[in-house]
C-alpha cells in the first residue's frame, strides 16, 4: 500500500509538472487538429525533359516555442544526393553500401530567392542564406541551411517567407526521384525545421532516419505533362488543362507535417471506399503499374486491414482519403509513408500464400498513425514511429492475413519465389526477432537514432522496439497496452511527444512505474539471455526423487520469468524468479522423476537472445533430430554438387 | 539418329546398374562427412533442449534462426536455411549457379573432392558405355585409371574456361549488359525478361562448354587419344560437323533433365516428422538425386551413342584394351 500511495503522488507530480511545462500556443488552434504553425502554398511545375522542378512556396510560419526566434532553419534535403561527401552518402557508405552513384543520378536544390514578409515589410535575404551541419559538421553537407532574421520573431508570432527555388530531380537514391517516366517526389521542396523551446531541430539528411516537421495546411499546386496521372498528399480541389500541354493538379489538405507526391502515364487508378462503422468513411485511391494489375484487390484489403485494426486499436484516421502508391520497380521509393499518402511494395510474381505486400501496405498505411497523426520527432527516436508501427503491423498481419502467411524465399535475383507451406510465419519472426537477436547490443536504443550504426540501426529501431512492445502485450496483456497505446495517440496527436511521453502512457495504463524496464530496453543495449544451467532428478529414499533445478541468467539484462519444472506423472511446479541474480536455486522432493524445465516457457521475453538454452528435458531428442535435419540437409548438398558437377 | 542415339543411351544406362550405384555413392560419400558435421553441430546446439522435439517432428524455425545465426557466413550454419527442404534444394542450388553466388569453403572444398571422383570414375564410365557390355570391375578401374591423368589434364582447361566465363563472361552479362538495359526500366516484368535472356545466353554457353568437353572426353575414350588438346579440337570438329544432331540430343536430354526437376517439383516432400515420415522424405530426396545421376549418365551415354553412329565407330572403342585376370580354374588346368 505504501509503494503504490507513493506511486501514485509520483504520478500526479509528473502530470502537473507536464501541464505546467505545456504552452499554449503549441495546442490546436481554432477549428483545427494542430497548432497549423507551418503552412504551405506551393507552385511546382515537372519538367521531364531535363528532370528538373521549378517552384515557388510561401511558408506561414508561426512561433509556437516559448523563445524568440532570431534565425530560421530549412531542410533542402535533396542536397544530399548533390556530391559524394554529403552526410548521407558517407553514412550509406558505412552501412556497406559503396556504389558509387552514376553521373546522371546526383540531385540537388538551389534556392533562387528568399524574401521575408513581417507585419508588410518585406526583407530580400538571400544573400544571408548559410549552410550548417549541426549534427557532424561537415562541411560538404548542404542539407541544412540557416537564416538570421533582421529582427526576432516572438512566441506566438508569424511571418511569411516566400522561396523560389530549382531543383534537379535525382534518380532513386533512397525515397525519391525518377525512373523512365516515374516521379515520385518526397522532401523535395525547402522546408522549415522545427523549432522546440531548446533551439531549432533541424538535422542534416541522414540515411538511416528520417524527417521531423511542424503541422500546417498544405495548398499545392503542381503542373505536369497532360498524359501524367498525378497522386499527393491531401485531396484532389481541381485539374486545370493548360494550352501548353499540361496539366495543372492542385491539391489541399489541413493538419498535415508534410506533402508528397507521385507522378507518371503509366499508372492504373482505382478507387474503393473503406466503411468499417463506426470508424469513419475512407476513400482509398490506388495508383497501380500496369505490370501489377491483378494486384489490386490486394492493396486495397491491406490498406482496409489497418484502417480498420488501427482504427479500432489506437484511434480513427482523421482524413477522409488515403492515396496508395504502387511504386516503379527499381525507383527505390517503395514502402515509404507520407501524409494521407503512401508508397507500397510489390513484386510482379507475388505469392497469395506469402504476405509481403500485405506487410509493406499495412506497415506504410500504419505510419498514418505512427508518424502522420503522432509526429514523433524521427531523426532523433526513430523508434516511436517506426518500432511502435513495426509492433502494430505484425499484430495486423497476425489478424488479418495470418491464416495465410507462410515463409517465402526468392531466388534467382530475387525474381522467382518459393513458399515454404510448412512454415507458417509467427509474429514475432515479424517483429525481426532473428535480426535483433544478431545485433542486440549494438546501440542504446536511447541514442539519437540518426547516431545508431548504419548498418544496424535499423535492427534496434524497429525490431527492437516491436519485441518489447511484444513482451509488454504479453507481460501486462493487449487490453492494458492497447489502452495505453489509444490513450498516447489520443493524447499526442497532432504534437510532437518525446520517448517520455509513451513511457508515461504505459506506466499509467500499467499502474505501475515501468522505469526498470525502459531503463534495460531503451536506455541500456544489454541483451536479454535466460537459461537453464542444471537439471538433476535422483532417486532419495523410496518413492521418492530429489530434482534440482538451477536457472541461469546468461544475458545482463534482467526481467521476471517463470521457472517450470514438469514431472513424469504430468504435474508442474511453478516458480516466479525475479531474475535478477545470476542464478536461482530450486530443489524439489517429489514422487516422480523430473521430465523438463522450462525458463518463461510462455516466451513472454521475446527479447531471449537464446531460447534454445532455455529448457532442458531428461528425455532429450537433439539426436532424433539432428539425424533428421542433417540428412535432409545432406539431400541438399547433394543437389548442389549435383548442379555444379553438371559442369564437368 | 538423335531419337535412337537417345534410346541406346537409355539402354547402356539401363544395363550398368552398377555404374549407376557407383556414381551414387559417391555422391552420398561426397556429402556424408559434412552432413555428419551438421548434425554434431545440431545435436551440440539443440543439447538437452525441448526445442529438439518440435525440430524432431516438424519444424522449429525458432531453433532454426537461432542456429543458422551461430558462427560465421562462411560456416556451414550459414547454410542451413529453409532452402534445404523440399524443390527448394533444386532452386537454390541452380540460382546460386547462375547467380554466381559464393559458396562457403567447405562446400567448396567437397565439390571438388567430388570432381575429383567424377574425372577417375569419368573414363571408366564412358569405357563402359562405349563398349557397350559388362566391362566388370578390373575392366572399369582400369579405365578409369588410364584416363585419370588425361581427364585431369582436360579438367585443368575446363577449370580455365569456366573460370573465364563465371569471372569475366558473366560479370559481363549480369553486372554490365543486363544493368544497363534495364537500370532505367520501371516495370519488373520486363526486367526479369532481360533476366531470363541473362541466364539463357549463360547457360547456353556453359551447355555449350560441357557439350565440347563431353564430346572431347569421348573422343578420348573412344579413340583412346592421350592428347586431351587433340581430343578436344576433335570433339569441337565433331560438333561442327553435325550441329544439329549435337543440339538435337541435348535438347532430348535438356528436356528429360527438366521433366526430372519438373517431376521434384511436385512430389517434393516438405519437412516431414519423425520416425517413417522422415524416412520416406529422405528416401525420396534420395531417389531424386539418383534420377539427377541418371540422367547425368545419359547424357554421356547418348553423345557417346552419337558419335559411335555418327563416325561409323558403332561399337567400337580402340583402347584401352581390357585385360581380365585369368580365372582362377587355370590353376587346376
Amino acid at each position: 500500500m505504501r509503494r503504490l500511495g507513493l506511486f501514485v503522488a509520483g504520478v500526479a507530480l509528473v502530470c502537473t509538472g507536464a501541464a505546467e511545462s505545456a504552452q499554449k500556443i503549441d495546442q490546436p488552434v481554432a477549428g483545427a487538429r494542430s497548432p497549423r504553425n507551418a503552412s504551405y502554398d506551393i507552385d511546382v511545375t515537372l519538367e521531364p525533359g531535363d528532370h528538373s522542378l521549378h517552384g515557388r512556396e510561401r511558408i506561414h510560419w508561426r512561433n509556437i516555442s516559448a523563445n524568440p526566434a532570431s534565425e530560421l532553419q530549412f531542410h533542402l534535403y535533396w542536397n544530399a544526393f548533390r556530391n559524394a561527401e554529403s552526410t548521407w552518402l558517407r553514412e550509406r557508405r558505412l552501412g556497406g553500401n559503396t556504389n558509387t552513384p552514376r553521373p546522371d543520378a546526383w540531385g540537388w536544390t538551389d534556392i533562387r530567392s528568399l524574401r521575408v514578409i513581417t507585419q508588410g515589410r518585406i526583407d530580400v535575404l538571400t544573400p544571408r542564406l548559410h549552410y550548417i551541419a549541426p549534427d557532424d559538421g561537415n562541411t560538404a553537407d548542404k542539407t541544412a541551411v540557416a537564416l538570421p532574421l533582421p529582427q526576432p520573431v516572438a512566441p506566438n508570432e508569424a511571418i511569411d517567407i516566400e522561396i523560389e527555388w530549382s531543383a534537379k530531380i535525382p534518380r532513386p537514391f533512397s525515397r525519391t526521384g525518377y525512373i523512365d517516366d516515374y516521379y515520385f517526389f518526397g522532401q523535395w521542396f525547402p522546408k522549415l525545421g522545427v523549432l522546440e523551446d531548446t533551439g531549432w531541430n533541424t538535422h542534416q539528411f541522414h540515411s538511416a532516419t528520417e524527417f521531423y516537421s511542424d503541422y500546417g495546411t498544405y495548398d499545392v499546386r503542381m503542373t505536369v505533362p497532360r498524359s501524367f496521372v498525378v497522386g499527393a498528399s491531401g485531396h484532389e480541389v481541381s485539374v486545370t488543362e493548360s494550352s501548353n500541354g499540361t496539366t495543372i493538379h492542385h491539391y489541399h489538405e489541413d493538419d498535415i507535417h508534410d506533402f508528397a507526391w507521385a507522378t507518371s502515364p503509366d499508372f492504373l487508378v482505382r478507387t474503393q471506399a473503406f466503411e468499417h462503422p463506426p470508424l469513419p468513411r475512407v476513400e482509398m485511391r490506388l495508383l497501380l503499374r500496369t505490370d501489377h494489375a491483378s494486384q489490386e484487390a490486394r492493396h486495397f484489403a491491406s490498406a482496409a486491414a489497418a484502417l480498420k485494426y488501427y482504427g479500432e486499436w489506437f484511434g480513427a484516421y482523421p482524413y477522409d482519403h488515403l492515396t496508395i502508391v504502387d511504386p516503379a520497380f527499381q525507383s527505390a521509393s517503395g514502402g515509404m509513408e507520407y501524409p494521407t499518402l503512401f508508397t507500397a511494395g510489390t513484386r510482379w510474381i507475388a505469392p497469395t500464400r506469402a504476405i509481403n505486400l500485405e506487410e509493406v501496405t499495412i506497415h506504410e498505411a500504419g505510419h498514418q498513425w505512427w508518424y502522420g497523426v503522432v509526429g514523433s520527432n524521427e531523426f532523433e527516436n526513430a523508434w516511436m514511429d517506426e518500432g511502435i508501427n513495426q509492433f502494430s503491423e505484425a499484430r495486423t498481419d497476425e489478424a488479418a492475413f495470418g491464416d495465410r502467411n507462410y515463409l517465402v524465399r526468392r531466388y534467382f535475383g530475387g525474381f522467382v519465389p518459393w513458399v515454404f507451406h510448412d512454415i507458417k510465419v509467427k509474429r514475432e519472426w515479424d517483429e525481426g526477432l532473428a535480426a535483433y537477436r544478431r545485433e542486440a547490443e549494438s546501440d542504446a536504443e536511447a541514442t539519437p537514432s540518426f547516431r545508431y550504426w548504419p548498418s544496424t540501426g535499423g535492427n534496434i529501431t524497429y525490431y527492437k522496439t516491436a519485441l518489447w512492445l511484444h513482451t509488454l502485450e504479453r507481460s501486462l496483456g493487449w487490453p492494458t497496452l492497447q489502452r495505453a497505446m489509444s490513450g498516447y495517440f489520443e493524447r499526442w496527436k497532432f504534437r510532437h511527444p518525446q520517448p517520455s511521453d509513451f513511457f508515461q502512457a504505459i506506466s499509467d495504463a500499467a499502474g505501475r512505474d515501468m522505469t526498470l524496464f525502459f531503463d534495460q530496453v531503451y536506455r541500456g543495449s544489454n541483451a536479454y539471455d535466460y537459461g537453464v544451467q542444471q537439471l538433476t532428478s535422483a532417486p532419495a529414499g523410496v518413492g521418492r526423487f530429489r530434482t534440482t533445478v538451477v536457472a541461469r541468467r546468461f544475458g545482463e539484462a534482467t526481467f521476471p520469468v517463470d521457472v517450470v519444472t514438469t514431472f513424469a506423472d504430468g504435474s508442474k511446479k511453478t516458480e516466479r524468479w525475479d531474475g535478477v541474480e545470476r542464478r536461482a536455486m530450486y530443489v524439489y522432493d517429489t514422487k516422480s522423476r523430473a521430465r523438463s524445465v522450462e525458463v518463461d516457457p510462455n516466451r513472454i521475453l521475446l527479447l531471449d537472445v537464446n531460447y534454445t538454452n532455455n529448457s532442458r528435458t531428461l528425455q532429450p531428442r537433439a539426436g532424433e533430430a539432428s539425424r533428421k535435419w542433417s540428412l535432409t540437409w545432406m539431400a541438399w548438398l547433394q543437389d548442389t554438387l549435383l548442379t555444379y558437377g553438371w559442369l564437368f | 539418329m538423335v531419337f535412337q542415339s537417345w534410346l541406346d543411351g537409355i539402354k547402356r544406362v539401363v544395363v550398368a546398374p552398377a555404374i549407376i550405384a557407383s556414381v551414387f555413392v559417391i555422391t552420398l560419400l561426397t556429402a556424408l562427412p559434412l552432413a555428419a558435421v551438421v548434425g554434431v553441430g545440431i545435436n551440440e546446439h539443440l543439447g538437452t533442449s525441448l526445442m529438439a522435439n518440435e525440430a524432431a517432428d516438424g519444424i522449429n524455425y525458432d531453433w532454426w534462426q537461432e542456429f543458422a545465426s551461430q558462427g560465421s557466413v562462411l560456416s556451414l550454419n550459414s547454410t542451413f536455411t529453409p532452402s534445404i527442404i523440399g524443390f527448394a534444394t533444386t532452386l537454390d542450388s541452380v540460382s546460386s549457379l547462375l547467380d554466381r553466388r559464393p559458396i562457403v569453403p567447405a562446400i567448396a572444398i567437397a565439390a571438388v573432392v567430388y570432381l575429383f571422383a567424377w574425372l577417375f570414375v569419368t573414363g571408366g564410365i564412358l569405357d563402359r558405355f562405349a563398349r557397350g557390355r559388362r566391362t566388370g570391375a578390373y575392366g572399369f578401374f582400369a579405365a578409369s585409371g588410364v584416363f585419370f591423368f588425361r581427364f585431369l589434364r582436360l579438367a585443368v582447361v575446363a577449370v580455365i574456361v569456366y573460370a573465364f566465363l563465371f569471372v569475366y563472361v558473366h560479370q559481363w552479362l549480369f553486372a554490365k549488359w543486363y544493368v544497363s538495359a534495364t537500370r532505367d526500366l520501371p516495370f519488373e516484368r520486363t526486367v526479369f525478361y532481360w533476366r531470363l535472356l541473362m541466364y539463357g545466353i549463360f547457360a547456353a554457353l556453359l551447355a555449350l562448354t560441357t557439350i565440347v568437353f563431353d564430346y572431347a572426353k569421348v573422343r578420348a575414350v573412344v579413340e583412346d587419344r592421350r592428347s586431351m588438346i587433340g581430343a578436344l579440337v576433335a570433339g569441337a570438329r565433331f560438333i561442327i560437323r553435325n550441329p544439329a544432331r549435337v543440339a538435337g540430343l541435348y535438347l532430348v536430354n535438356a528436356i528429360v533433365f527438366l521433366g526430372v526437376v519438373g517431376m521434384w517439383a511436385l512430389v517434393a516432400p516438405g519437412a516431414g516428422g519423425s520416425g517413417v515420415s522422415m524416412w520416406a522424405g529422405i528416401a525420396a530426396s534420395q531417389c531424386y538425386i539418383l534420377a539427377r545421376l541418371m540422367v547425368k549418365l545419359q547424357f554421356l551415354a547418348s553423345e557417346t551413342a552419337l558419335f559411335q553412329r555418327s563416325l561409323a565407330h558403332w561399337g567400337y572403342t580402340a583402347a584401352p584394351v581390357v585385360v581380365r585376370p585369368v580365372p582362377p580354374i587355370v590353376e587346376f588346368q
